[in-house]
C-alpha cells in the first residue's frame, strides 16, 4: 500500500487554494495570462541526436536514455515537442499490408500511445490506462474524421498492398496537456515522414518493387490540412476558463475539454469528457479562440518542418539521372 | 584504490568525487571527531563517497556531498518540506520526495502528548526536520528542533509551494545570502521557506508577487550571481 501512496502524485492544499484564489485576478502560476499558450519548441531526428549528445556529457541518467533513442530515431519522421514541460516523442513508420476487406482501395493509419512511467511515476508500465487510451482516441478522431492525412494515396494495389502508417506516441515528461503536445508531434512527425517509393513489376504487372531510399527519393505523405488540438481547463468558481493548462492546473480544475480545429476555421473534433457542465456560450467562445491558437501553431509546425526540410535537402544524397533499381540489380548480380 | 588512500584527504575538499571513492582516511586523523552527512559511509577507517557530487567541509567537522537531483535520499538533521499523506494512530505519513515515506511521530510536537494530537487534513505542507535517517527503515521526522521546542517548524497556512532540484534548494540556503533571493528581496517583501529535499514554499500579500517570486526562484537554477540578478531586474520592470 506504501508502494503505491509513494508512487501517486499529490498537490497540496495551500497550492490548490492558490492556484484558484490567483485565477480570479487573472494570474497563473506560470506567469501566463489565462489564454496564453505555452513556448512550443518541435525538434526532428538528427537536432534530437545532436542536442543529447551535448546534454549526455553532463548527465549520466540521459546518456542511458539517448543510448535507447539513438536505437529508435530515424533520421525521417521523428519529432519531438516540447510544450512547457512537457515533453512528447512521436514517431511515423510504415509498412506493407493487406488492406481491410471493407476498404481495398485504402491504407491504414493507426495511433499507439505509450505512457512510461519515467514521465510520471503515477503512470503504470504496462497496460495502457484511462488517459493513455482517451489521448490516443483525440489524436486518432482529430487525424482520421478529418481526413487530414490521404489513404487513398497510400494504397499501391487494391484489395493487396497498401501502407499502413503507424504514428507512435511517446510520453517523456508529464507538466500538463499531454494531449495538445502529443497531436503536435504527430503532425510534425507525419509532416516529415518519407515512404520508400514503390513500382508495380514482374510479368503479371503483380509484383510490388519497393525501392531502396540510396536509389529513389522516398515520398511524403499527403497531408490535406493540420487538425490542431487546443485543450481548456474550466474551474468550478466563477466560471473560469483556460487555455492549455499546466499539470497543476490539471489536479485543480473541474473540467476539460479538447477542440481540435485546423487553420481555416474548420472544426474537426471535440472531446468533453466528464467533469463541469458548460453552458453553450463557453464552447462558443473556446472555439473562437481555437481556431486563433490554431492559426499560429499550424505556422510554427509549418516553419519547423520547413527548417527540418531545407536541411535535408542540403545533405541530400547526388543521384545519377539515369540510375534506376534495375541497373543497380543487374550490376550486382 | 591504493593511490587514493595514500592521497591527502584536504584533496577531496571541494572536488568531483564519485562511488566508491575513499575521501577520508581515518587512521591518519586520530583525535578528531568528524560528523558525516548526505552521501558518505564509513567502512572501518576508510569513508567513502555513495553518489557523484562534490564533496564539501565545513569548519570545524561536517563532511558531505552536494548534488543535484530530483530525489531526496533522506539524511539527520536536514530540514525539509513534507506533505501529509494519510495519518495512523501513531504516526502520520509524509510524502518528503524520497524513495520511502517520512514518518512523523503524533507526539514529536512541542509539548506534544497523547490528549493534543494535532490534526492535519492530507495535502498539509508541513515545515520538519529529519531525525532518524536508516538504511531499510523509513526515515523519522519531528516538528521540534533539537531541544524540544517548535522554533519555526509546523505547518505552513497559504502560500505556494513548488518543486526544484536539491542543489538549487540548497543554494537557496547558502550563506551568503543566493543572488536571486537578494535581489528579489531589495524591491518585494515576501515569506520563503526552504526544504532541503527541493521543494520551496512562497508566501506573499498578493498572488502576482508571489508568482514572480516562485518563477525568478524556478528560473536561477542555471545562472550565474550577476545573470540572476540581471533576470531579477527584468522581471520586476515588467511587473511595475
Amino acid at each position: 500500500m506504501e508502494g503505491r501512496l509513494a508512487n501517486s502524485w499529490r498537490l497540496t492544499v495551500n497550492d490548490k487554494n492558490f492556484i484558484k484564489t490567483a485565477l480570479l485576478s487573472e494570474i497563473r502560476i506560470d506567469g501566463r495570462k489565462p489564454f496564453e499558450y505555452r513556448k512550443i519548441s518541435i525538434k526532428f531526428g538528427r537536432q534530437l541526436l545532436k542536442e543529447y549528445f551535448l546534454i549526455d556529457a553532463i548527465l549520466l541518467v540521459e546518456a542511458i536514455r539517448c543510448i535507447l533513442l539513438f536505437c529508435i530515431i530515424e533520421e525521417d519522421g521523428s519529432s519531438e515537442v516540447q510544450l512547457g514541460q512537457t515533453r512528447v516523442m512521436g514517431m511515423v513508420t510504415a509498412q506493407l499490408v493487406q488492406p481491410y476487406r471493407d476498404r481495398p482501395k485504402e491504407g491504414i493509419l493507426s495511433i499507439f500511445t505509450e505512457f512510461s512511467p519515467m514521465a510520471d511515476p503515477s503512470f503504470e508500465p504496462g497496460r495502457p490506462g484511462e488517459l493513455a487510451v482517451e489521448l490516443g482516441r483525440i489524436v486518432d478522431r482529430g487525424l482520421r474524421e478529418s481526413r487530414a492525412v490521404d489513404t487513398e494515396s497510400l494504397c499501391i494495389l487494391a484489395g493487396k498492398f497498401v501502407w499502413a502508417i503507424r504514428i507512435d506516441l511517446h510520453i517523456l515528461d508529464n507538466g500538463g496537456n499531454l494531449v495538445d503536445a502529443a497531436n503536435i508531434a504527430a503532425l510534425a512527425a507525419l509532416l516529415t515522414f518519407r515512404r520508400p517509393e514503390c513500382s508495380l513489376g514482374g510479368e503479371d504487372g503483380q509484383e510490388v518493387i519497393v525501392h531502396p531510399p540510396e536509389i529513389r527519393e522516398p515520398l511524403p505523405l499527403t497531408v490535406h490540412h493540420l487538425p490542431v488540438a487546443i485543450s481548456f481547463g474550466f474551474f468550478s468558481n466563477e466560471s473560469i476558463l483556460v487555455i492549455d493548462p499546466t499539470h497543476n492546473e490539471e489536479a485543480v480544475m473541474g473540467g476539460r475539454m479538447t477542440t481540435t480545429v485546423n487553420a481555416n476555421g474548420d472544426i474537426c473534433a471535440i472531446q468533453k469528457s466528464g467533469g463541469e457542465g458548460v453552458p453553450r456560450r463557453v464552447i462558443m467562445q473556446c472555439l473562437q479562440l481555437a481556431t486563433s491558437k490554431a492559426a499560429s501553431i499550424t505556422k510554427q509546425i509549418k516553419d519547423a518542418v520547413e527548417v527540418f526540410n531545407t536541411e535535408r535537402a542540403l545533405r541530400k544524397i547526388k543521384r545519377h539521372p539515369t540510375s534506376t533499381g534495375d541497373d543497380v540489380r543487374e550490376k550486382q548480380n | 584504490m591504493e593511490n587514493k588512500q595514500s592521497s591527502s584527504p584536504a584533496s577531496f575538499v571541494d572536488s568531483t568525487v564519485v562511488p566508491g571513492d575513499v575521501v577520508l582516511d581515518l587512521s591518519s586523523m586520530t583525535n578528531q571527531t568528524i560528523k558525516l552527512g548526505g552521501g558518505l559511509r564509513q567502512d572501518c577507517d576508510a569513508i567513502s563517497a555513495m553518489k557523484a557530487g562534490t564533496l564539501r567541509f565545513s569548519k570545524p567537522n561536517k563532511y558531505w556531498i552536494e548534488s543535484s537531483q530530483k530525489r531526496y535520499v533522506p539524511c539527520v538533521e536536514d530540514t525539509i518540506l513534507g506533505i501529509v499523506v494519510d495519518s495512523k494512530a501513531d504516526n502520520f505519513l509524509i510524502d518528503i520526495k524520497g524513495p520511502a515515506m517520512g514518518f512523523l511521530p503524533v507526539l514529536a510536537f512541542e509539548g506534544g502528548t497523547r490528549r493534543n494530537i494535532p490534526k492535519f487534513e492530507v495535502g498539509t505542507l508541513l515545515y520538519l526536520r529529519v531525525v532518524k535517517a536508516n538504511f531499510g527503515m523509513n526515515p523519522e521526522l519531528s516538528c521540534t528542533d533539537a531541544s524540544g521546542k517548535a522554533a519555526e517548524f509546523g505547518p505552513l497556512k497559504d502560500g505556494y509551494m513548488f518543486e526544484t532540484s536539491t542543489g538549487l534548494s540548497r543554494k537557496l540556503l547558502s550563506s551568503p545570502a543566493c543572488p536571486v533571493l537578494e535581489a528579489l528581496g531589495k524591491k518585494l517583501s515576501f515569506e520563503i521557506a526552504v526544504g532541503l529535499n527541493g521543494r520551496v514554499w512562497v508566501n506573499a500579500a498578493s498572488p502576482d508577487t508571489i508568482v514572480v517570486v516562485a518563477n525568478a526562484i524556478m528560473n536561477s537554477e542555471c545562472l550565474s550571481g550577476a545573470q540572476q540578478i540581471i533576470m531579477v531586474d527584468h522581471l520586476l520592470k515588467n511587473i511595475q
